[in-house]
């Protein structure tokens, strides 16, 4: 019997519009589009299980056929779900290593002037191209010496000291590749008074539901959900993260397509940028310098499905000075660890090309974007240096 | 967050309110969840089509003048003709500032031919869909080829030309239906397995390809003066795909609606959101409205799915959450309702009364002039309640109208939207006076 709970597909009325947004299948024929490997074929994956389609390894999980859905279809779920079942029982050498970000991060930043080394070196990169299949075309994101765990621990005393305290969950970038965000994140939240508590935590489980490691996915978001709660429990604190795709996991890919129960934290996550606009319209804000410079904002896809940009442009308003310019909302391409394989390099590249004109052709002062991602992407493709919002609020801080 | 104006509902109506709104000064956010009818629609602009007899309207203009008297409850007569016109106007010149131009017929309705061949009344359409080279040639006994696109299985060639034929204005024009292969110039998207209106619009909005286009469509046609082909000519760049399809055919090229997702309609869609946007606007995606608080006789507050906690304030809330498809109407067993507000809606308790006993029954479905029933300032009450000033209801939530047997459901849309903008701007320009 079909389990009446999981027949969200059949909401679908098949009028195509994920299809006509999907920003993959607009440059490749060989993904069919979100409509047909999601509720279309589904619908016979129910009855046979055995009916999985190699097609299904090209979504790259943006979620904008969720975003276009006039009927609230969950596409990409139903995608992933099934293209980790496609997945489930093949061995990759590559794809096992790119979804333990943790395990990857924690090895490599105790050796991290070699590995950044090593990386940068193009018969290295070859060589890796030609055996794992990561393309050599990519530059890959540097290893930071010291995690920001460790860092963390020269400011930790004082932020409990904050009467008003949020718990971080920084995520494997902030950790072991961009600790200035973390610290920025301090320094920011510190100046509105607040303190800023970090928690045991594992990988949010997005690369792994990426490459189809299902169970292992699941192991982190129970880790996850139990040590953010008993964190943030002491004075109902809430739970921040800069990242809007793990942001998105703990809020959706864990009920979603892990089926994961997130109720005991869920009322608490925010992404940081939401926590801080709640806090600016409250008149909570601190004194921020003009910048007399011209930014433009590029919307993550994970962002739009939390309905969360408009957070983050009300915030960046703030800031006196700013020319803020949003840009047309497209996908960047490059999708999580999608647009570091080689089969897929081509088909990243050319879904973000629309995006760096846009961007070449306003010539900013800096690019700002949430996603860690997307902001390699942008960097690879335009000659500009692009930050989080946070980093941009954090820099605008009057100095004292 | 706060706004002078939050609009719920991003379609034509929506839009239309938000593209005023932000003109006039206004900060604004239009809150849209998934994409608008405006997908599903033919992408002509109905203002009012058919009398209540089913006879066709010739001059809409002159009919609506008439509603204030003999249809009191239309939102053409809550708007009065006079808004309604300048409305579509509004509407016309917003869209030609994003180089997309809509005809009309002077002040009369003008045809367009349906993906099956028939023909209906519409007041404003897209340049490839009626202008007076298309009304010249439909005038005489013109001879017309209708050519279809191999693998595209959403229009049948065939069925168009033969059903076009029997109409009275065709009878004596010629004809014929063919169809060209343009799967080789997919590029890397021709392994495809499907072929949709969206893919072919991609073909075509490639400036390299369009040469090669005209040239099979050319071939195709053969001695015919007039080339009919399904509306997928270009999407992002359709207006040069389309002059340079008249050009280089040398033939008067026609485009009929197509089954969704309908490209004349997405091309209005991206119009009316890139107009919006750079005027300031805020369009918020990924989002839905989930409710709001009521006290007294004003919203205060309005929360969506992502922001449940502290939700989003303004000094007016314009409803254009659309009818059933759109989810801004609700029926459950026995009972409709508006789910947002909980809203005074119009309906017959008997659910025997909401729908003809056939399908495609004259006139069109009870249910489908369910909607909020508002005053004359578009005000609607909640159930059992006040009459609530600052909220404004505009589009297809409304009742009072049949946009289906009317033929009015664009007119209704941009219609009521502008006026609710102009409302809201009152309400502002008030407040701003009191606090003076």
């Amino acid at each position: 019997m079909i389990n009446l709970e999981n027949i969200s597909f059949d909401h679908c009325i098949k009028c195509t519009v994920c299809t006509a947004y999907c920003p993959v299948s607009r440059v490749t024929g060989r993904f069919p589009g979100p409509k047909l490997a999601g509720p279309d074929t589904e619908r016979l994956r129910k009855k046979n299980p055995e009916l999985l389609d190699k097609s299904l390894i090209y979504c790259s999980n943006c979620k904008r056929c969720e975003v276009a859905c006039p009927s609230d279809v969950n596409i990409a779920d139903i995608i992933q779900a099934a293209r980790c079942s496609y997945l489930e029982n093949s061995f990759r050498i590559r794809d096992f290593v790119m979804s333990r970000t943790d395990m990857v991060g924690g090895m490599t930043t105790c050796f991290s002037s070699l590995t950044n080394c090593l990386l940068k070196n193009r018969l290295i990169k070859k060589v890796l191209e030609l055996f794992i299949g990561l393309t050599a075309k990519r530059e890959l994101p540097d290893y930071n010496k010291r995690s920001f765990r460790q860092w963390y621990g020269t400011v930790k005393a004082r932020q409990h000291r904050f009467k008003e305290k949020a718990v971080y969950f920084h995520g494997c970038y902030v950790n072991y590749n961009d600790q200035a965000l973390g610290r920025d994140v301090i320094k920011l939240l510190n100046a509105m008074n607040r303190g800023v508590i970090i928690t045991d935590e594992k990988c949010c489980g997005v690369p792994l539901i990426a490459n189809g490691y299902l169970e292992k996915a699941k192991v982190n978001a129970k880790f996850n959900i139990d040590s953010l709660k008993s964190a943030a429990d002491n004075n109902g604190m809430r739970i921040l993260s800069t990242s809007s795709t793990c942001m998105f996991a703990l809020k959706h890919e864990y009920p979603g397509v892990l089926g994961i129960d997130n109720t005991s934290i869920s009322g608490r996550l925010d992404y940081i940028m939401s926590y801080i606009n709640r806090l600016f319209e409250q008149d909570d804000i601190p004194v921020l310098e003009a910048m007399n410079i011209t930014a433009v904002y590029h919307s993550p896809c994970h962002l739009e499905r939390l309905g969360g940009v408009i957070d983050t442009i009300e915030a960046l308003r703030r800031i006196p000075g700013l020319n803020l310019k949003n840009l047309h909302s497209e996908c960047c391409g490059i999708s999580g660890t999608y647009g570091f394989k080689k089969e897929y390099y081509q088909i990243s590249q050319e879904i973000g090309r629309e995006l760096f004109l846009a961007i070449n052709k306003i010539k900013p002062d800096i690019v700002i974007t949430d996603c860690e991602t997307c902001r390699w992407q942008i960097e690879m493709n335009t000659p500009f240096e692009t930050v989080h919002p946070v980093t941009l609020l954090a820099r605008a801080l009057k100095k004292v | 967050m706060k706004y002078d104006c939050i609009i719920i509902g991003g379609g034509i109506s929506g839009l239309t309110c938000g593209i005023k709104c932000a003109k006039e000064g206004m900060s604004c956010a239009v809150i849209t969840a998934g994409m608008s009818a405006l997908h599903f629609s033919s992408g002509s602009i109905d203002l009012l089509g058919y009398y209540p007899d089913n006879t066709i309207v010739h001059t809409p203009a002159d009919v609506l003048n008439s509603f204030a008297v003999n249809k009191p409850d239309h939102p053409y007569a809550k708007c009065g003709p006079d808004i309604v016109m300048e409305a579509l106007n509004f509407l016309r010149e917003e869209l030609s500032e994003q180089e997309l131009e809509l005809c009309s017929n002077g002040n009369n309705n003008h045809f367009h031919v349906t993906p099956v061949g028939t023909l209906k009344p519409t007041f404003l359409s897209q340049k490839s869909v009626f202008n007076e080279n298309i009304n010249q040639a439909f005038k005489k006994n013109t001879t017309i080829s209708i050519i279809n696109f191999k693998g595209y299985r959403d229009f049948n060639s065939d069925i168009a030309a033969v059903n076009l034929k029997k109409h009275r204005l065709f009878t004596d024009c010629t004809i014929t239906s063919n169809s060209i292969d343009l799967q080789d110039l997919q590029g890397a998207v021709k392994e495809a397995i499907e072929l949709r209106s969206i893919d072919i619009s991609r073909i075509f909005d490639k400036d390299e390809n369009l040469h090669e286009i005209a040239e099979r469509l050319k071939r195709a046609a053969g001695d015919s003066e007039f080339i009919g082909v399904p509306a997928v000519a270009g999407l992002e760049n359709h207006k040069t795909v389309y002059e340079q399809l008249v050009d280089l055919t040398e033939k008067i090229v026609y485009e009929i609606p197509t089954l969704p997702p309908s490209i004349p309609g997405m091309r209005i869609d991206r119009a009316l959101k890139s107009r919006f946007s750079g005027l300031g606007g805020v369009l918020i995606t990924g989002d839905r409205i989930i409710g709001g608080t009521i006290v007294n006789d004003q919203v205060t507050r309005v929360y969506t799915k992502h922001h449940q906690q502290e939700g989003m304030t303004a000094r007016n809330v314009v409803l254009a959450s659309g009818s059933f498809f759109s989810g801004g109407m609700v029926a459950e067993i026995g009972n409709i309702k508006e789910p947002i507000f909980g809203l005074l809606v119009d309906y017959p308790k008997q659910r025997e009364e909401w729908r003809s006993q056939l399908f495609f029954q004259k006139p069109a479905h009870p249910f489908l002039s369910f909607g909020v029933r508002t005053d004359e300032n578009l005000n609607p009450n909640v159930q059992n309640g006040p009459l609530v000033k600052n909220l404004f209801c505009a589009g297809a939530v409304l009742a009072g109208y049949n946009p289906i047997s009317e033929g009015s459901g664009g007119g209704v849309a941009a219609g009521t939207g502008y006026y609710a903008a102009l409302q809201a701007k009152k309400r502002c320009d008030d407040i701003r006076k009191g606090n003076e």
